[in-house]
């Protein structure tokens, strides 16, 4: 299954159909399980019947050999709704090394998407924002929907820059159903910014998971002598000598992230730190875990 | 230091590069994009500053690695002088003249010729010369670097006068025998005035290759010197106005118009001053009278006082002898009275002369001494006593003279007293149709001295000879020649002493040479050769030589000279003062001769005033000279040894391989930039 999930063997991929479906069927045949478990009308339990029941739910052949009325359950009958918010701000292209952190993105998101649609019969859909919301795919479950939002995703180049505040305000106005909210970015911005712009979804009963991508090199930056820094958003550049990188900011970005972890879990979100050269099943088992307690 | 491909330099213009590129092209610092600077701080440290020089230091290394390659190509090389295995001979050629005592010109001269010496091969042979009055070979070609080291030492600054005409005789010489090339390095203060007047003179074989060291650098200081002085050798009453006066000439070389004091100095005490205005690069005349002087030898100085930049020349040493006026005994024949007439006329005349003519015939002289005379005169005497003739004959061959004029006896008796030949003819002029004139003239006879003689022959062209003895010359000297050649004036030496042979008469009966002025300056002049008053006194010029024996086989007892220089050092052996003829004085100052008839002199020696001039040779007639030898070597191009002055070594190795060194270190420099991009993209 890891050679599968293998960001640098899934960024010579070029179809995100095909990346997709490899990665799902690898990562679910990983599990041990029927790939159609749990996934159908399934039997679940008998209850008496009582005054303003809809009637289509009597187990009409119970109540033929027994004359009791009563009602009968079934599990999983329930579809589930993704919608996945992707950063597509310039800072989202950065690599060190293939992947970038944008294609890292839309491997998650493409996974997600496939495993959603294909095995789970969710509905998903795509919102793509960097400082205003560029694209929106509405969640859905029709014929095409996955092709969609692949195409979605294609077109999702970075450009601009990150501004969580304003494209929220509209996250809130596209997503009128419950369901999984998954947030891709890279976050460079102030932890309690990031979720006092998320924190809304929660409040509509949306499960949001926060997929912080990272590029190693963002973690444990590596300078041999004093180098010029240039923002890819904001084109602004320093002069950072080695004995910061080794030293300073590396406390700041761990900061940074364990600040991310703790603000969002006490939002009641989920964080999911993500490093491009990781591969892409923690992001999924992080979906389907959500999806059985949301079920 | 030289290239043997020079035209490679042209390369040199690659340097432009790197100086383009690392220092005129605006660096470029590639950025490095990172997603935010979220958590970056700027940080400039010392290392951006130590980066800039390590880009310097490459900077360097790529220049360095390029003008390196360029003058390997270009092919550098330094001048060796050549071993002796090439044979070249190495000749330091030290001017010691006069001049050199100006400033520190000697001085320089020799440290650097020793300088030179120090530089040469040990294998190489060298020999030193030194170029003064006269040019002096003090070593053999050796390769013993302190025995020449000891003979450069051993030079000290003389009063001789250089004269670059004799080096180039001498070397011309020397270069008949050495037929190897030669270096010859002359080291001199390039003086003008050593110019001969031939710069053919001046040229040197083809063999040798000149490299002159000349130690007065720009223009020569302003000098003034006593150029001349006019002062009587012999002075017999002080207070004639005539003769008892001294004029002293002062010249200015290279120098403006000046004042000058001048002192007259005898024997130590400052008789008297005078103040001269000199024009510019001109001459002015100073004159002393009347002069009082005791009897004898006096030293005289004439200074300038004050000095100035050759403190050396200002003064000018002579003699002046005061002694009462010598007699000559005049011998004339019974019938012969005019001709003592003319000739004690003459002698009387003559400004210089100091004599008195004590005439006698011939049968009157039986009882005479001839050494209480000055000099001796026999005219148309052809007759003497015996006894006389005797006396005469010891008299002359102890250093006395005589002088003798063939008058008409000549035809009667053709012995001639003394000269020990006969007459072998007469020759009477006046039954021709016209009188004989003098033909050939010998000017540089002391009897007939003049320095430039006119183009009337010295004033001899205008003489007619009517009678004239013919007389075989033998040994004796010619001084003079009738138009048919007809020997005029002999000169004789017999023993310590002269016999001068006038083949004429004294008076006018035989030719009219009495009634021309240039008879009293013949009388004079013969005066003063025969009796010896002339080298007895005044003044020389230094490496002028004073003979002081006749140069005949001595006859009996071998006498010995006597010579205190200016020192008071005897310069001549024992061995050397019963042998030695002649005598040059080398040194300015007094000098004491006795010489071997017994009769002492005072002499005082001074440089010669050319020597005074200090402007050096103008630097193109040096590069002139100096590269006289390429004209020569063309002709000659395939002479055997004519090799380079110096071998050229090649510095090609020595280059590429430095170059080979900066190119390994650029190397590693620049990788290690080339690293740092690397993690940059």
């Amino acid at each position: 299954m890891q050679r599968f999930l293998d960001p640098a063997v899934l960024a010579g991929i070029s179809s995100l159909d095909l990346l997709a479906k490899t990665v799902v069927d690898g990562f679910v045949a990983g599990l041990h399980r029927s790939p159609d478990f749990g996934f159908s009308q399934e039997f679940a339990e008998y209850r008496a019947y009582t005054p303003g029941d809809d009637l289509r739910h009597v187990d009409w052949n119970l109540f033929a050999r027994t004359e009791r009325c009563y009602l009968k359950r079934y599990r999983g009958e329930t579809n589930s709704q993704l919608v996945v918010l992707l950063d597509a701000s310039n800072s989202m292209q950065y690599t060190s090394g293939p992947p970038k952190k944008m294609d890292y993105a839309r491997f998650i998101a493409a996974s997600l998407f496939y495993l959603a649609i294909r095995n789970q019969r969710d509905a998903a859909g795509l919102i793509v924002f960097d400082d205003e919301v560029r694209d929106y795919v509405r969640p859905s479950t029709r014929q095409g929907q996955l092709a969609r939002l692949f195409a979605g995703l294609e077109q999702a180049e970075p450009r601009a820059r990150t501004d969580f505040g304003k494209p929220l305000q509209h996250f809130q106005e596209l997503l009128h159903r419950r369901g999984i909210a998954i947030v891709i970015s890279d976050f460079y911005e102030e932890p309690e910014k990031i979720v006092r712009a998320v924190e809304p979804l929660r409040f509509h009963g949306n499960d949001v998971v926060l997929f912080h991508i990272l590029d190693p090199q963002e973690i444990r930056p590596l300078l041999k002598g004093p180098a010029l820094l240039v923002d890819l958003e904001t084109e602004q550049e320093i002069e950072v000598i080695p004995e910061y990188t080794k030293t300073a900011y590396r406390a700041k970005i761990d900061a940074h992230i364990e600040q991310l972890r703790s603000r969002t879990q006490a939002a009641g979100m989920d964080y999911q730190l993500l490093v491009t050269d990781q591969p892409l099943d923690g992001a999924l088992r992080e979906y389907l875990s959500l999806r059985k307690a949301g079920n | 230091m030289g290239f043997l491909a020079p035209w490679f330099l042209g390369g040199l213009a690659a340097l432009g590069v790197p100086v383009f590129v690392h220092l005129l092209r605006k660096h470029v610092t590639i950025p490095r994009p990172v997603s935010s600077l979220m958590f970056f701080e700027r940080g400039t440290q010392s290392s951006t500053r130590h980066r800039r020089l390590r880009y310097l230091l490459l900077f360097a290394l790529r220049f360095a690695l390029l003008l390196l390659v360029v003058l390997a190509f270009a092919d550098p090389f330094i001048r060796r002088p050549a071993a002796d295995t090439n044979g070249r001979l190495l000749l330091i050629v030290l001017d010691d003249s006069f001049s050199m005592r100006a400033g520190t010109r000697f001085t320089d001269a020799k440290q650097q010729a020793l300088a030179l010496l120090a530089a040469k091969p040990h294998s190489q042979k060298a020999q030193v010369m030194a170029l003064g009055g006269q040019f002096a070979v003090l070593t053999q070609a050796i390769t013993d670097g302190a025995q020449l080291r000891a003979a450069l030492e051993s030079i000290q600054p003389g009063d001789g006068r250089s004269n670059f005409g004799e080096l180039g005789r001498s070397i011309r010489a020397m270069g008949e025998t050495v037929h190897g090339p030669i270096d010859l390095h002359l080291f001199s203060d390039m003086q003008r005035t050593a110019m001969p007047a031939n710069f053919a003179d001046m040229v040197f074989p083809a063999n040798v290759t000149l490299v002159l060291h000349a130690v007065a650098k720009g223009t020569a200081p302003p000098n003034w010197t006593v150029e001349s002085i006019n002062a009587p050798a012999e002075l017999a009453d002080p207070k004639d106005p005539k003769r008892s006066r001294v004029q002293a000439v002062v010249a200015g070389f290279g120098a403006p118009a000046a004042e000058k004091t001048l002192s007259f100095i005898v024997n130590g005490k400052t008789l008297a001053t005078r103040k001269v205005n000199v024009p510019a690069n001109g001459r002015a005349t100073a004159e002393f009278a009347p002069l009082d002087v005791g009897y004898g030898f006096n030293r005289c100085e004439v200074r300038i006082e004050g000095g100035d930049a050759f403190p050396a020349d200002d003064t000018s040493v002579f003699i002046i002898r005061r002694s009462d006026p010598e007699r000559v005994l005049f011998v004339h024949g019974p019938n012969d009275t005019r001709s003592a007439l003319y000739f004690g006329s003459a002698l009387s005349a003559a400004a210089q002369a100091s004599f008195v003519l004590q005439s006698v015939t011939a049968e009157q002289t039986t009882d005479l001494d001839p050494s209480k005379y000055a000099f001796v005169v026999l005219s148309d005497a052809i007759t003497l006593p015996s006894i006389f003739e005797h006396t005469l004959a010891q008299y002359v061959s102890k250093g006395g003279s005589v002088f003798i004029a063939l008058g008409t006896n000549a035809g009667h008796h053709a012995r001639i007293p003394l000269w020990g030949a006969d007459v072998k003819d007469t020759h009477d002029y006046s039954r021709t149709a016209s009188a004989s004139t003098v033909g050939q003239v010998d000017f540089t006879h002391p009897a007939l001295e003049q320095a430039q003689p006119g183009r009337d022959n010295g004033g001899w062209a205008e003489t007619k000879i009517f009678y004239a003895a013919v007389v075989d010359p033998g040994q004796a000297r010619v001084a003079a020649r009738l138009g048919d050649g007809t020997p005029l004036l002999l000169d004789r030496q017999i023993g310590e002493g002269h016999v001068l042979l006038f083949t004429s008469g004294l008076e006018n009966l035989t030719n009219d040479l009495p009634l021309h002025p240039v008879f009293v300056a013949f009388v004079d002049k013969t005066a003063r050769y025969l009796s010896g008053s002339e080298r007895l006194s005044g003044s020389r010029l230094v490496d002028s030589y004073v003979q002081l024996r006749s140069a005949a086989e001595p006859v009996g007892e071998v006498a010995s000279v006597e010579v205190i220089d200016p020192s008071g050092q005897r310069p001549l052996t024992l061995a050397e003062a019963r042998t030695v003829q002649t005598f040059r004085l080398q040194r300015a100052g007094f000098y004491l001769i006795r010489f071997a008839n017994g009769r002492d002199a005072v002499i005082g020696v001074n440089p010669d005033r050319r020597e005074s001039d200090l402007e050096p040779i103008a630097p193109d007639v040096q590069q002139l000279w100096s590269g006289s030898k390429g004209e020569a070597s063309i002709q000659t191009a395939n002479a055997p040894g004519d090799e380079a002055k110096y071998r050229p070594v090649s510095l090609w190795w020595y280059v590429m391989l430095l170059a080979l060194l900066v190119a390994l270190a650029e190397t590693v420099l620049a990788s290690g930039y080339m690293g740092t991009q690397r993690e940059d993209a």
